[in-house]
């Protein structure tokens, strides 16, 4: 569980890191080597330690049906070796530097990264060059390979009915664009998908001029620029295929999922149709009014959804909001909760609350406390976000990888205080209607089917 | 560990917010380096890259590894100050200027080995402290630390509660942040229809346990392998024991389990040491006054076991435990890095080696040491697909009992070393780090210069004092073990890749 609940802190964070109004900004650099990498480098001098990210635009909203979990499985085919080292070398290796190392992928993006003592960052580039120039793959490699796939896959979902569920929900959510798909692919997919698939996931996206090298920690530009620019510098640029942004229908219906599984406790899961800051481009402030939303519904224990409903009504056992307003296309605005089942709450009561919730925030603009309080927390949450480079690393890496600027992190604070009480309720018209509406409920399987 | 309550955060991480964060997935799962213990680093001449690169070859292929000088390792001069409060808290300090902002890390011997025949007791009070406090109720309480945008954290364990705070260091936040804290960890109101509330979502939790094997066999583990200690149950009560538990039970422990004597502050951050000493002094003067609990006493040697719950999954899961150690003991460091070796912290170790990149069974297999007031568990866990979850036991078995009988060979020994070594600066490096050691190094009372003399001492271990003190402590045939998963017909494991399990990095292609 610890690691899981890292992963949902860290979301939450990303979701409302903004800029330092409180301490000065940290020295950011951006350049580009002539290969068309771009690097952007931020120091933190508090300890002799770095952190390299590399990221690349691919994830499994760039895949095509029956071609799903690739991106996630060429991650995983990244550790196998390259012309320079022998499958798992290059972690033996990094193991001994007492680097901790790792890679993550996702829907809009890859990334690898290794976090080492600051005198060791030159293996890290060494390394990541390597397998960006000349990865193998041998065939015995990804077929084994393919097997610990499956085994993420059914320890991570199959087995969880709440990821479970929530792969389906998406794929429902998402009728237009990549992102229904999976990050670790259908298992079909996984059954089927060859060495040749992989070779040419590779060959298509993984060039300089398709990555974003960032480094945060206790290192000069100079430095990191003479070293990025040895190793990562004879890569060769490659052209790459237009890559669209996914975009959704505005409106697609109301959608309604019933699951039964292996579960004893209900759920629900409600997400509109909504933009992103990458698609709402003529009008920002309707997305940045969609994220004090998600706060003022769940940004705290004082926060209207544990306010009102876990602890007023009694209605949830717990319940939660969540948006990504830093998709590389459309998003969604996702609602979920669990009844209060020992009060007998029903998930139709569920929905109706979650629906008065909603409502409340189109008919009666939130108070200046409330927004005074999501301020206050987003401007300490931007001093608690510089505790950990880990975080101002994927932070501009996730940013810069969606086709946004890290200077966003800079400017956010203002962006967020220009919304004002009357742009909420005219997101929350906008965008919480029905025709938005795609809604889950998950039921334990005794309660059969009808 | 969690910052934010045991209730939202079990219940949200076991419902949808970690559901949503998968759309990312790591390529590994567990801490990885995360438990390493900790420390200033020590310079010594094996951790340096040279010695890294001629260990692996002579002509190395990796221009970066060659060149790293054998300097000593960049390191950060953690200078922790200690101090006792009138009522008698231990404090540890770090003085951090960098960044405007404080951590501090309340440890009470609070956890559930103190229960006392009450399972979920501490659970319950540390669940309760921020439920209301005179003139305030939960909303409030929450509504006062979000307005000055400070995050108030507990979470209950075996062996502590914690009670944490974070908040921006300019006194105007500092002071309110503080004095709510005080009230909210000395005076807690207990209402009893928070109780009730918080007491429901507990069962809940409980009903969504039933989904996870991995959780449902953990549990039976230390039924099995605690048996009638206090270890034995989980921190989180059953469903027989919550429903009993009143406001006065909660009343009595707090002011038993949350005295001044029975705490450790840790506080890093934006604070001179006059500061330090003031907000010691006041959150101690709020607290209880009282002595500290005995440690509970340790548990008996449990026979070897084997248990399998049936559980409708597309994976078996696999728990193998036996007892282990207490913090401080003189064989942590060999066991420790006995354990680098063979299974803890990602890839590279020989279970990893052997069972998932070799066989490709597994997602992922973990073993360690957890230290605690008395013997914690060894415990090794993996899942596999059911069909294989009789060889791979066997496979791991195997594994370990050519660990114990061989030991580490003293190639492994060397990369092992030079691995703590190296990753120690990545302990202390951020304030959140730093606040982790301190309470860790006062709640087990460890010497100030614990972190260095712990990589002191891994650096002169030999493979003989490894293997035995892994023997020491470890059977080959002592494991209590518990699975869970669906009972399908066994398949035998895949052959093994014949790749040898070291490459060198010197080795010519072809």
């Amino acid at each position: 569980m610890p690691p899981m609940l890292r992963r949902a802190a860290l979301l939450f964070a990303a979701a409302l890191y903004l800029p330092l109004a409180v301490a000065e900004a940290q020295p950011t650099h951006e350049f580009f080597l002539d290969n068309g990498l771009k690097v952007i480098v931020r120091e933190d001098h508090r300890a002799p330690v770095v952190v390299s990210q590399l990221w690349y635009k691919v994830g499994s909203s760039y895949e095509s049906p029956g071609q799903t979990g690739l991106s996630h499985a060429l991650e995983h085919m990244m550790f196998k070796g390259s012309r320079t080292l022998a499958a798992g070398e290059a972690s033996r290796i990094l193991r001994e530097l007492g680097a901790e190392e790792n890679a993550f992928t996702s829907d809009d993006y890859t990334a690898y990264y290794q976090v080492l003592a600051r005198d060791r960052l030159a293996v890290a580039f060494e390394l990541e060059a390597d397998r960006l120039a000349s990865l193998k793959l041998p065939p015995d490699e990804v077929a084994r390979e393919i097997e610990v796939i499956k085994e993420e896959r059914r320890l991570r979902t199959d087995d969880k009915p709440s990821a479970l569920a929530y792969e389906r929900f998406k794929a429902m959510a998402y009728p237009a664009s990549g992102y229904h798909t999976p990050t670790i692919g259908w298992m079909d997919d996984l059954d089927r998908m060859t060495v040749e698939d992989l070779r040419a996931w590779y060959e298509a996206w993984y060039a300089p001029n398709n990555a974003t090298l960032v480094v945060v920690g206790d290192v000069t530009l100079d430095e990191v620029r003479t070293l990025a620019e040895r190793y990562f510098g004879p890569v060769e640029k490659r052209p790459i295929p237009s890559a669209k942004r996914p975009l959704e229908l505005d409106e697609p219906g109301e959608r309604r999922l019933t699951l039964h599984l292996n579960t004893q406790v209900p759920s629900l899961m409600m997400a509109f149709n909504t933009a992103s800051l990458a698609t709402e481009t003529d009008n920002p402030r309707q997305i940045h009014a969609l994220r004090l939303i998600t706060a003022l519904l769940d940004g705290g224990y004082s926060a209207r959804l544990p306010r009102q409903l876990e602890r007023g009504e009694e209605l949830v056992s717990s319940a939660s909001a969540w948006y990504n307003a830093h998709a590389r296309g459309d998003s969604l605005f996702v609602l979920s909760a669990a009844p209060n089942t020992q009060k007998g709450r029903t998930l139709e009561e569920v929905e109706a609350g979650l629906w008065a919730q909603l409502e409340q925030l189109k008919q009666t603009p939130p108070t200046p406390e409330e927004l005074e309080r999501v301020r206050a927390q987003v401007i300490a949450g931007l001093v608690y976000e510089r505790d950990s480079i880990t975080q101002q690393a994927t932070t501009i890496g996730m940013l810069e990888t969606v086709g946004l600027s890290w200077r966003l992190m800079d400017e956010e604070l203002a962006a967020l205080e220009a919304v004002t009480p009357e742009d909420i309720q005219q997101a929350a018209r906008t965008y919480f209607t029905r025709s938005r509406l795609s809604v889950a409920h998950v039921l334990p399987e005794e309660s059969g089917d009808e | 560990m969690s910052d934010r309550t045991f209730m939202r955060s079990s219940l949200l991480s076991l419902l949808l917010l970690g559901t949503l964060s998968l759309v990312a997935c790591d390529s590994e799962t567990g801490d990885a380096v995360a438990t390493i213990p900790p420390a200033q680093n020590v310079a010594t001449p094996v951790e340096s890259g040279q010695a890294i690169a001629r260990a692996a070859q002579d002509q190395p292929r990796l221009q970066s590894l060659a060149e790293l000088d054998d300097q000593p390792l960049p390191r950060r001069n953690l200078d922790i100050q200690s101090w006792q409060t009138e009522g008698g808290a231990r404090v540890l300090f770090v003085e951090a200027r960098e960044l405007p902002m404080f951590d501090l890390r309340l440890t009470f011997a609070a956890g559930s080995s103190q229960d006392d025949g009450v399972p979920g007791l501490a659970m319950l009070t540390n669940a309760m402290l921020n439920e209301g406090i005179a003139g305030r109720d939960v909303t409030a309480i929450a509504e006062g630390f979000e307005d000055l945008g400070a995050d108030f954290g507990n979470g209950s364990y075996r062996d502590m509660a914690i009670a944490s705070l974070r908040s921006l260091s300019a006194a105007d936040k500092r002071q309110p942040a503080l004095e709510l804290f005080s009230q909210v960890v000395g005076q807690p109101s207990f209402p009893d229809d928070s109780l009730q509330r918080i007491k429901n979502q507990i069962l809940t939790g409980f009903e969504f346990q039933k989904q996870s094997p991995g959780k449902l066999a953990s549990l039976e583990l230390f039924k099995q392998l605690y048996r009638e200690h206090p270890y034995a149950h989980p921190s989180e009560g059953t469903p027989e024991s919550i429903p009993a538990i009143d406001v006065a039970q909660l009343r009595d422990f707090h002011a038993r389990a949350y005295a001044a004597g029975n705490v450790v502050i840790a506080l890093v951050g934006d604070l001179s040491r006059e500061e330090a000493e003031a907000i010691a002094a006041q959150v101690s003067a709020a607290l209880p006054q009282g002595a500290a609990l005995s440690a509970p006493a340790a548990p008996t040697l449990p026979p070897a076991t084997r248990e399998h719950l049936d559980h409708p999954s597309n994976q078996t899961h696999l728990l193998l435990a036996q007892l282990g150690i207490e913090r401080g003991h003189p064989d942590y460091a060999a066991l420790y890095l006995g354990n680098q070796i063979l299974g803890g912290g990602g890839f590279g170790t020989r279970l990893m080696e052997e069972v998932r990149e070799k066989r490709g069974l597994t997602y992922g297999v973990y073993s360690g040491f957890s230290p605690m007031q008395t013997n914690g568990p060894f415990m090794i866990n993996l899942q596999t697909r059911a069909d294989m979850a009789e060889g791979t036991l066997q496979l791991v078995q195997q594994l370990v009992r050519e660990f114990l009988e061989q030991g580490p060979t003293e190639a492994e020994l060397e990369r092992s070393k030079r691995q703590t070594a190296g990753s120690f600066p990545l302990s202390t490096a951020s304030n959140a780090d730093i606040v982790g050691q301190l309470g860790s190094i006062g709640f087990y009372n460890l010497p100030l210069t614990y972190l260095e003399d712990f990589m002191q001492q891994v650096q002169t271990l030999s493979v003989e004092d490894i293997r035995t003190a892994m023997n020491r402590h470890l059977s080959a045939d002592g494991f209590v073990i518990v699975t869970a998963g669906p009972e399908v017909e066994q398949q035998p494991l895949p052959a093994p890749s014949d790749k040898p399990l070291e490459q060198p990095s010197g080795v010519p292609e072809h």
